[in-house]
């Protein structure tokens, strides 16, 4: 899994739905979270937590433009790139953490990924999880 | 019934399987409450009821409900069963067979009372049954009978150990159903071993985990069992069986807790320091699961 640290900036919630800000060096994260029963103690304002996501979520873009729906950009530099039949593994550079995307092989070649390449890296905020500083 | 709350600290030195263990135990039961003692078996879990009951005797230490002490070490105090005003219910129902089912429940009332019975009969579904006797019943219906005989007894408190262990999954959920829909009528303090994680969310408001013969962990069944260090809200603990690395990926096999197979695509850092065999937890979002009801 994908590990960013940040800083919970903001929680604004409708019902049990909750949409938490992190702050990670200065630039937004959003997480869609479901609220549990009793909120646990780190889930607040000013906390320090993970934000976690799955190489799988995590779409690559290059040269985009136009508006989208997607909350998480990293703007990332390739710095590695695994081919494998059918699905490969991106390494990237964000700020000072490494990210792994996992897409079609397909998708490299269309994009026509390779090392040193400036990309984008987008989550959906329904896919980030939060976790509890260990 | 404030005064009601059960307080315990004892201990007992007891010979396991394992060898010697020292049960330890320290809590409140506040009254009115369903309880599930949870934990493996050997872990003291059926010695603390029993403990409860009177039937074994703790090395040192106090046990009081509400006001009345059932024992004290220091005082040499130690209320014989009978005056507990317990009911004990096993896995075996151990029901009378040459009775009928009401007479067997008949037999646990302190006094006869005839409205009383065919409200038990009636909330455990018995009324047709009622001249039956034992051998001409399903295992879900003794236990039927066992539990009304073990409230027929009005106790002021009830104690179950693993009481559905030996029926079938359906008869257990059943049960189960009836076991809450009787503890809401009557209130009566219960107290409940199980090693059913199913059962102890379906019926308990408290859990008490004992492992070794210390309690390690209480609260709502929620709280003590879902972790909640992470948001992800569909999480089901297991035990790796196999990783395969499959093109840039590895796919990991687990079996869940109930042996469900769960196949989940892991990459190189998660299983740092994972290996067959370890127990993991597979988390995902609420989100992201989809759901369709089973034909």
């Amino acid at each position: 899994m994908n590990k960013l640290s940040g800083i919970i900036s903001k929680i604004q919630h409708s019902g049990a739905i909750l949409l938490v800000d992190v702050d990670v060096d200065g630039q937004n994260f959003s997480a869609m979270l479901i609220e549990s029963a009793t909120r646990p103690e780190w889930l607040e304002t000013g906390h320090n937590i993970e934000l976690v996501f799955k190489e799988t979520e995590v779409s690559l873009a290059k040269n985009l433009s136009g508006i989208i729906s997607m909350r998480n950009r990293m703007k990332c530099t390739v710095k590695h790139v695994e081919r494998g039949e059918l699905l490969s593994k991106i390494s990237l550079r964000f700020l000072k953490y490494t990210i792994t995307s996992a897409i079609t092989t397909r998708s490299v070649d269309s994009l026509d990924l390779k090392v040193g390449d400036e990309t984008e890296a987008l989550v959906k905020a329904n896919e980030v999880s939060l976790m509890k500083k260990q | 019934m404030a005064n009601d709350v059960i307080y315990i600290d004892v201990e007992k030195r007891m010979l396991t399987a394992n060898g010697p263990m020292n049960l330890d135990i320290q809590t409140t039961i506040p009254a009115g409450e369903l309880i599930a003692l949870f934990g493996e078996s050997g872990a003291g879990k059926t010695t603390l009821l029993r403990i409860l009951a009177g039937l074994v005797i703790p090395d040192k230490g106090l046990i009081r409900f509400g006001n009345t002490v059932w024992f004290d070490s220091a005082k040499q105090i130690n209320i014989v069963p009978q005056q507990r005003n317990i009911s004990l219910m096993f896995q075996d129902y151990a029901l009378f067979p040459n009775m009928t089912v009401e007479q067997n429940i008949q037999f646990a009332q302190p006094e006869k009372n005839q409205l009383a019975l065919n409200d038990l009969l009636e909330m455990f579904g018995l009324s047709e049954f009622r001249k039956r006797k034992p051998n001409g019943l399903s295992g879900g219906q003794k236990q039927r009978v066992a539990l009304a005989r073990a409230l027929a007894r009005k106790p002021q408190l009830l104690l179950l150990d693993e009481p559905l262990s030996a029926l079938d999954a359906e008869m257990r959920a059943t049960l189960q159903d009836e076991i809450a829909q009787a503890h809401q009528l009557l209130g009566v303090t219960t107290i409940m071993v199980s090693h059913d994680l199913n059962e102890v969310f379906r019926l308990a408001s408290q859990v008490l985990c004992i492992e070794n013969g210390t309690i390690t962990r209480t609260g709502k069944p929620e709280d003590v069992f879902l972790d909640n260090s992470i948001s992800g809200k569909v999480q089901i603990t297991g035990q790796i069986a196999r990783i395969e690395k499959q093109d840039t990926i590895y796919i990991v096999t687990v079996i869940s807790g109930n042996n469900q197979i769960i196949k989940v695509i892991a990459f190189e850092n998660d299983l740092e320091n994972l290996k067959i065999g370890d127990r993991v937890m597979v988390f995902s979002k609420a989100f992201n699961p989809i759901i369709s009801k089973l034909r």
